[in-house]
């Protein structure tokens, strides 16, 4: 697109010079058009050659932007989906690459923060090499991210981005979300904590203090308060992001003595609290959710019938994951690479990899083979339904996916030697999405509590 | 709110008694240097990442739990012992007598280097080791449970303060210390040997740190950051006690740790800005802090 604008200008920018040649009058009128027009189309089909239309054709490299945090508290969370990354891109080339095309990362790290991150951004986007960014982890730089990816068109997918704030507009064109938000993930805990435990009368909560966490609060009390109206939220508590401390936030969530006990903290800070919860009794005394606890269950040793879950269906070990040979492979592989079997960001890392390898298929045969442009391949994002590791990711109109919410509690099984997620549920990712367009909270405000009973039941996912 | 009276009295002591180590170190480096030490923090978080190290090391040997204790002591010492005359011999020293603007600049150079090289050395994962946590089990006191290693926490900062003040006024290296500090000039001119001092001195802060970076370690990970975290806190600390006062640093720990755990029980929205609206509150009473002054200095 941005080739052909280049052309269109240099050709309009000559033919105005056709004033000059008014002035020689040795040159008849009509031939000096004909010269004017002939140099112009001359210089802009140079042009057009000139630029990344050219991309056209395969390039060596198919290179790809990756975002994730490499460094710091984050970094727990955000390593595991850079090894995917790494393990699914070398796959990828195993096989041969995208279309012959091997593939290429460039890593840019989101601790340095919104301003690094968006200085990168740009960089990669500059080189035509890069065309398509996996960006990002944060909901905060996914929001940093997303206009500049429609300002300078680059197909981006949001690999985390879990704010459903990220695509609420509706009208983005490049950048794709394959997973799912803080609407659907959150409103599954309120629905299985109800269904697992339908008396509960006190709620305490626990969530790292940023969007992310701020958000996941507001939907899980939404939902709460209209699914089970007598519900009492005794205390709100948001640390600092990478706290290393949280004994005053366990002495405080003590003395509020809670039914439940709710969180997604995540990376170390779920490590952490975790870590020194447990020994003071907090698991004991309430039900606790960890909404991104399957992260931690190779690492700590969590109690039984603690209510965690992945945020969407990136469970390797689920019925439907362990149905799919390459995802088992994937997982061996992961675990022979790394030394621990992938966690649910490393699901949908890999994921949301395959996903830009189905679009460029998609463009490609929709297009002749010839090598896509950046726009034809968010074209063929929009309203793609692809087959992943766990699942099915399917796109909206509005770029946003649907994908399914597994929920369980924490069983002990002979098969490992960490707790697994048992008692699963597996609610279908659009029985829990408003309609595109629609305000997500408005959408949970007309729940009735007869919402919850057409949907399936605790250990319903077998 | 009543039945949280203990508990959050409890909290306080124990918040107080880990922002405590790291502020008493920077305190009485500025006291005796008078040098405001920016890399302070990171020697905390070394002290940290060597006392895991060591504590994973005694684990995957499976030798005798209990030998953590001592590791976490034992790490302290040779932080200290490292860094405390390397760092003082090797920049420090160059920054007497220039402007603080310069000794802040040379030790925030400092505390850059050696965040980069905990990333390089320890990584950017995470460390964890909480054995001896564990080892000392837990106490239920006013209906919450505690682990015994917080009340623990709360005596060591107990017997710092006792120690540091028995260092001082009962020994000799002590009133050596106090003279420097009195006059440093006429320190020199009796033949005291102020270079010596000043290894001493600033060897001890280096240990205080450290010291306390590795008491945390059991009930708190040790990640690329936490240098920087306990920087700000300690800086805070050490202006709401005054510059160079020891005592003041025990009761501006308090004053932080009660004002952080207060925020968490009243106002959870106001614990991140609760330590630095109470400097605020201290300071604008009284700029030097609650036991600083501006002609007379002493530790």
């Amino acid at each position: 697109m941005a080739s052909r604008g280049i052309s269109i200008v240099v050709a309009r920018c000559l033919s105005s010079l056709e004033w000059l040649f008014r002035l020689d009058r040795g040159v008849p009128q009509g031939k000096a058009r004909w010269m004017v027009d002939g140099l112009a189309g001359a210089l802009a089909l140079g042009v057009v050659a000139a630029t990344p239309a050219a991309a056209q054709e395969k390039p060596a490299a198919l290179g790809l932007g990756i975002f994730t945090f490499t460094s710091g508290p984050a970094a727990a969370y955000g390593m595991p989906g850079k090894n995917a990354a790494d393990l699914m891109i070398d796959e990828i080339n195993a096989k041969g690459g995208i279309g012959g095309v091997p593939l290429s990362a460039t890593y840019v790290d989101e601790a340095q923060g919104a301003q690094g991150v968006i200085a990168e951004y740009r960089r990669l986007a500059g080189n035509a090499k890069n065309q398509v960014m996996v960006a990002a982890l944060s909901s905060a730089n996914c929001l940093a991210l997303a206009p500049l990816a429609e300002q300078l068109e680059v197909p981006t997918v949001g690999w985390n981005c879990d704010t459903h704030q990220l695509l609420i507009d509706g009208k983005s064109k490049y950048v794709f979300r394959p997973n799912g938000n803080t609407v659907p993930e959150f409103v599954a805990y309120a629905i299985y904590l109800l269904d697992r435990k339908p008396d509960v009368k006190t709620v305490a909560i626990i969530n790292p203090d940023y969007a992310f966490g701020h958000d996941a609060a507001k939907i899980f009390i939404a939902a709460l308060k209209v699914l089970k109206p007598d519900v009492e939220i005794v205390a709100e508590l948001y640390p600092k992001l990478g706290s290393p401390n949280y004994q005053t936030e366990i002495s405080r969530l003590a003395t509020a003595r809670p039914d439940v006990v709710f969180s997604n903290l995540w990376g170390a800070d779920l490590e952490n609290f975790v870590r020194q919860a447990a020994p003071r009794g907090i698991f004991t005394s309430s039900q606790v959710i960890l909404a991104l606890g399957e992260t931690v269950l190779q690492r700590v040793p969590l109690p039984d019938g603690v209510i965690v879950g992945v945020l969407g269906d990136g469970w390797w070990m689920s019925p439907d994951a362990k149905a799919k040979p390459e995802t088992v492979k994937f997982a061996e592989a992961y675990k022979a690479r790394f030394g621990e079997y992938p966690v649910f960001p490393s699901i949908k890392m890999a994921n949301a990899l395959i996903y830009v390898k189905a679009a460029y298929d998609a463009a490609m045969q929709k297009n002749g083979s010839k090598w896509p442009t950046r726009a034809e391949l968010a074209d063929a994002m929009k309203g793609s339904k692809v087959e992943t590791l766990t699942g099915t990711a399917q796109t909206r109109a509005d770029n946003d996916g649907l994908v399914d919410q597994i929920v369980g509690v924490t069983v002990k099984t002979s098969a490992q030697q960490f707790p697994v997620i048992g008692d699963m549920v597996r609610y279908k990712g659009e029985s829990l999405m408003p309609q595109a367009g629609q305000d997500p909270l408005a959408w949970i405000a007309t729940l009735k509590p007869e919402f919850a009973k057409g949907l399936p039941k605790p250990g319903s996912y077998k | 709110m009543l039945n949280a009276v203990i508990p959050l009295l409890l909290d306080s002591l124990a918040s107080a008694a880990l922002i405590f180590f790291a502020a008493v170190g920077l305190t009485l480096v500025f006291s005796v240097l008078r040098v405001l030490n920016v890399a302070h923090g990171s020697l905390y978080s070394i002290g940290g990442y060597v006392a895991a190290s060591i504590c994973l090391f005694i684990a995957s040997r499976q030798l005798n739990p209990y030998w953590s204790f001592l590791a976490l002591l034992f790490s302290a010492v040779c932080v200290a012992a490292i860094f405390g005359p390397l760092i003082e011999r090797g920049l420090v020293r160059w920054t007497y007598g220039k402007s603080e603007a310069v000794q802040i600049l040379i030790t925030f150079g400092l505390f850059l280097i050696l965040e980069d090289l905990q990333r390089v050395i320890f990584g950017v994962q995470s460390f964890y080791e909480d054995a001896p946590m564990r080892l000392l089990g837990t106490t239920a006191i006013g209906g919450v449970v505690y682990l015994n290693y917080q009340i623990l926490l709360i005596g060591m900062a107990l017997l710092v303060v006792i120690g540091l003040r028995l260092l001082i006024n009962h020994t000799r290296l002590g009133r050596l210390i106090t003279a420097v500090v009195t006059d440093r000039e006429m320190a020199q001119s009796i033949g005291i040997d102020t270079n010596r001092i000043f290894i001493l001195a600033f060897s001890l802060g280096v240990f205080l740190a450290a010291l306390g970076g590795a008491l945390a370690t059991p009930t708190s990970g040790i990640a690329p950051g936490l240098g920087a975290d306990t920087m700000v806190l300690a800086f805070a600390v050490a202006a709401i006690g005054g510059l160079g006062q020891i005592e003041g640093a025990a009761l501006a720990s308090l004053i932080v740790g009660l004002a952080r755990v207060l925020a968490i029980y009243l106002a959870p929205s106001l614990d991140a800005v609760a330590p630095y609206a109470a400097m605020l509150v201290v300071l604008l009473i009284r700029p030097y802090g609650l036991f600083g002054s501006v002609a007379a200095r002493r530790i």
